[in-house]
């Protein structure tokens, strides 16, 4: 069941588009990640989508109504959509009251409530902080209580902006399952931004990668920023002292360029040529998006790969394998 | 020493009227002040920084400046000269209210200022209205806004020109802890005026003890 319909939502800060979406549609009930570089609109779009700010035009609809940007219409659609910032803020008391708060803004009867908030902190293992004072946990339980805090009011959508970011492996990871479990137990789409697409992987098939305020294919996923330098008569993009990029002509000295995941290639020949551009690296995350397989390599940096099932079959590809790579010139976009 | 002991009748008379006139005006002061700085704080309105700017000038308003200026306005023959109040607790109160409201609104001001935006974002998405959105803000800064109420309390306990310009040291009635220090001073009598300094002192160690409290409590 269609969520949440956009079009031609489009928002403006002074005289610059910051988001500009002909059409989205986000299904009920799915885990989605929001991808994008810094500056691409990611927040924005977490904002409108939560409600909490109004896009200078074009139409919604949530669950089927259509969304009046009005103060009070917006209000009421918060009750069921709630935003977790990349860095929560729990008030400065204890985490029952921290918990409390949502279910009081929703009239929920004063005995009625701690059950309720119970179960939400048993949810993300933090039951045993019930009464603690919310300024002395650390950072990865301070977001724990805040998931639990915005779980306890039990809304139809958890949107999160980075919910890992700065955090080390074990709480990414235990975040991770935290989301995994509510979303197993509960009929609550859940949409999160993140830079870290094999953690996206991990956790849904359904991506939305933004770029400059649009939604785009996944074909731009592969960023980078570097200088242009010729080698053997060819231009390279260079973005790291070891990775040379090839690109199509050009006169630009610094650049930003996009590269096709399908333009992204496991090599057939070894890489005995030194002076060969050719890139080595480890693949450190699969997925399968119907007919098509994606590989994120580290190769220096982090590539993503797009190919046919039928050749990752034959290629036999696994997790830590050390793979050679091409890039065709023809699949990287300078801008 | 032995007045204080003796709890000397004049002594707590003084005392007495003293509390009560800085604790009636910080009481008024604080519920103009605070929603007064969270008003300037929150809402956006032409002009916001040369208000900010005249409250911090304001800051430094003189306690003579003050007196005079209420002075002009409530003696016999001005514009509220019919409502009697010069050389009432009242005068003194209105005065000190005039003093000691910029202080309250400034501090509660910054202190607001300091509140991270996250925090509104927070509650409104956990479904809070305008109002609750402000009670929780406010709930974060509480610390800061009751140190600013300590430090204004402060501030009129210990002032003179007000007392004496609109109050006009009245035996009993609005003979407070500074004017009469100033009285015994200029007839040559120590001791009083020394009973009174150890009272005003300890107050102050008093108020000073509660604010750091506060403060603490705010960074912390």
């Amino acid at each position: 069941m269609t969520l949440y319909f956009l079009k031609n939502i489009r928002q403006q800060y002074a005289a610059r588009t910051v988001l500009d979406i002909p059409e989205l549609v986000l299904d009920a009930g799915r885990i989605y990640t929001l991808t994008g570089p810094n500056g691409a609109g990611k927040t924005t779009l977490l904002n409108i989508l939560s409600f909490l700010e109004a896009p200078t035009s074009g139409q919604m609809t949530f669950n089927s109504m259509s969304v009046t940007f009005n103060a009070a219409a917006m209000r009421q659609l918060r009750k069921s959509v709630i935003l977790l910032d990349q860095h929560p803020i729990l008030f400065s008391t204890s985490v029952y009251k921290n918990m409390e708060l949502g279910l009081k803004f929703r009239k929920i009867p004063r005995d009625k409530r701690e059950p309720i908030i119970r179960t939400a902190l048993n949810m993300v293992g933090m039951e045993g902080f019930i009464n603690a004072d919310a300024r002395r946990l650390s950072g990865g339980e301070t977001r724990r209580v805040a998931i639990a805090r915005a779980m306890a009011c039990k809304p139809a959508v958890l949107l999160m902006d980075e919910p890992t970011a700065d955090l080390d492996i074990e709480n990414q990871l235990r975040i991770e399952s935290i989301i995994r479990d509510i979303h197993r137990q509960s009929p609550v789409t859940i949409i999160f931004c993140t830079h870290n697409l094999v953690q996206g992987d991990r956790l849904t098939p359904h991506h939305i990668y933004l770029f400059a305020g649009q939604v785009r294919e996944s074909e731009h996923e592969n960023i980078f920023k570097g200088e242009i330098t010729t080698k053997n008569d060819r231009q390279y993009c260079r973005i790291t002292e070891k990775v040379l990029i090839p690109i199509p002509a050009t006169d630009k000295r610094d650049t930003k360029i996009s590269i096709r995941p399908d333009a992204v290639r496991v090599a057939d020949r070894k890489n005995t040529d030194p002076e060969s551009q050719m890139l080595s690296g480890n693949i450190i995350g699969l997925s399968s998006h119907k007919d098509r397989v994606r590989a994120i390599i580290d190769a220096g940096i982090l590539l993503s790969l797009s190919m046919e099932k039928s050749e990752y079959d034959i290629r036999n590809l696994r997790i830590n394998a050390s793979v050679n790579i091409e890039i065709d010139p023809g699949g990287v976009t300078l801008f | 020493m032995g007045l204080i002991i003796d709890f000397d009748l004049e002594l707590i008379e003084i005392v007495k009227v003293s509390l009560n006139v800085s604790l009636a005006s910080t009481v008024i002061a604080a519920m103009i002040g605070i929603p007064l700085g969270f008003i300037v704080s929150t809402v956006e309105f032409p002009f916001k920084r040369g208000v900010i700017t005249l409250f911090n000038t304001m800051l430094a308003l003189p306690t003579v400046v003050i007196g005079l200026f209420v002075y002009a306005l409530i003696s016999r023959n001005s514009v509220f000269g019919d409502f009697e109040l010069l050389y009432t607790q009242k005068a003194i109160i209105i005065g000190q209210i005039i003093l000691i409201i910029p202080i309250v609104t400034t501090f509660t001001l910054s202190a607001i200022s300091r509140i991270d935006a996250r925090y509104r974002k927070t509650a409104m998405s956990l479904g809070a209205n305008p109002f609750q959105t402000s009670l929780v803000v406010l709930k974060e800064a509480r610390f800061a806004i009751t140190a600013a109420v300590v430090a204004a309390f402060g501030r009129v306990i210990s002032e003179i020109g007000i007392c004496m310009m609109l109050g006009g040291n009245i035996s009993g009635y609005t003979r407070t802890m500074t004017t009469a220090m100033a009285l015994q001073y200029d007839k040559g009598e120590f001791v009083l005026a020394i009973a009174l300094g150890i009272i005003l002192l300890c107050i102050s160690l008093a108020v000073n003890v509660i604010l750091t409290y506060f403060q603490g409590k705010s960074s912390g």
